[in-house]
C-alpha cells in the first residue's frame, strides 16, 4: 500500500483534549469517524481544508496537528 | 447484529447493493439465456421473469436497505466518500468502455464471419449490453469497500 506522506497527531491531541472520542472530533470536524480513524491510522491524507478544519477543533496552528515527510 | 459495529452504513448499504446485483443479475440471466440459446425470445416467457426480477428487487431493498438504516447511523458524505465514489466510477467507467468497445468488435467480427459464430442477434447484444451494466456496476462496488477496508 502508498504510504502517506502526511502524517497526523491527531490521536495525541485527542488524548491531550480530554479524552475526546473519535465520534466527538468527527462531528465537531463535520467527517464520519470511519475518516478520523482512516487518519490516525496514517491511512488517508485530508484536504486542506479539512485539516484547517481539524486543527481548529484543537485549537492548535496546522503544522502541529499535520506534517509532511 | 454485532457485526454491522464493524462497517459503516455506507459500507453495508454498498454490501448489500453488490448482493442485489449479483443475485438479480444471476437470476434473470440463468432464465434468459437458454431462450437465447433456444430462440425463444419473445413477450410470454420473458415478462414473468421481469416481474420477478422488479418484485423481488422491491423486497429485498426494502427489508435489506431497512435493516442496515435501522441498526446502524446514517452519516452524512464526507470528503473521503465521496473521494473513493470518484475513483470508483474512474473504474466503473473503464469496464463500460472496454465493454463497448468488445461489442463493436463483437459486431464487427459477427459481420465477417457469420457461419463460424452464428448470428448476432439484437436480444444477445441487449444481453451482453446487460452484463456490461452489470459488471461495471459490481466493478464500482468492490472498489469502493476495497478502499474503505484498506483504509480502515
Amino acid at each position: 500500500m502508498k504510504e502517506q506522506r502526511i502524517k497526523n497527531q491527531i490521536r495525541r491531541l485527542r488524548f491531550e483534549a480530554d479524552e475526546m472520542t473519535q465520534a466527538e472530533l468527527a462531528e465537531k470536524a463535520r467527517v464520519t469517524r470511519q475518516t478520523i480513524i482512516a487518519l490516525e491510522a496514517q491511512k488517508y491524507s485530508p484536504s486542506l481544508e479539512l485539516a484547517f478544519r481539524i486543527a481548529k477543533v484543537f485549537n492548535v496552528p496546522l503544522e502541529e496537528a499535520f506534517q509532511f515527510d | 447484529m454485532k457485526f454491522l459495529n464493524n462497517y459503516s452504513n455506507r459500507e453495508l448499504n454498498i454490501w448489500a447493493e453488490l448482493a442485489l446485483n449479483i443475485l438479480v443479475s444471476l437470476y434473470f440471466i440463468s432464465k434468459i439465456y437458454p431462450l437465447l440459446i433456444n430462440d425463444q425470445f419473445n413477450s410470454e416467457p420473458i415478462l414473468p421473469v421481469i416481474f420477478t426480477t422488479i418484485i423481488f428487487s422491491i423486497v429485498y431493498s426494502i427489508i435489506v436497505f431497512g435493516v442496515i438504516n435501522i441498526f446502524t447511523k446514517q452519516e452524512e458524505k464526507d470528503e473521503r466518500d465521496y473521494l473513493y465514489e470518484l475513483n470508483s466510477y474512474k473504474i466503473s467507467y473503464y469496464i463500460s468502455q472496454g465493454g463497448i468497445l468488445g461489442i463493436i468488435c463483437l459486431i464487427l467480427f459477427n459481420v465477417l464471419y457469420q457461419e463460424n459464430v452464428g448470428l448476432l442477434t439484437p436480444p444477445k447484444i441487449a444481453m451482453i449490453f446487460l452484463i456490461i451494466a452489470v459488471l461495471s456496476s459490481t466493478g464500482k462496488s468492490l472498489i469502493q469497500l476495497f478502499n474503505y477496508r484498506k483504509s480502515i
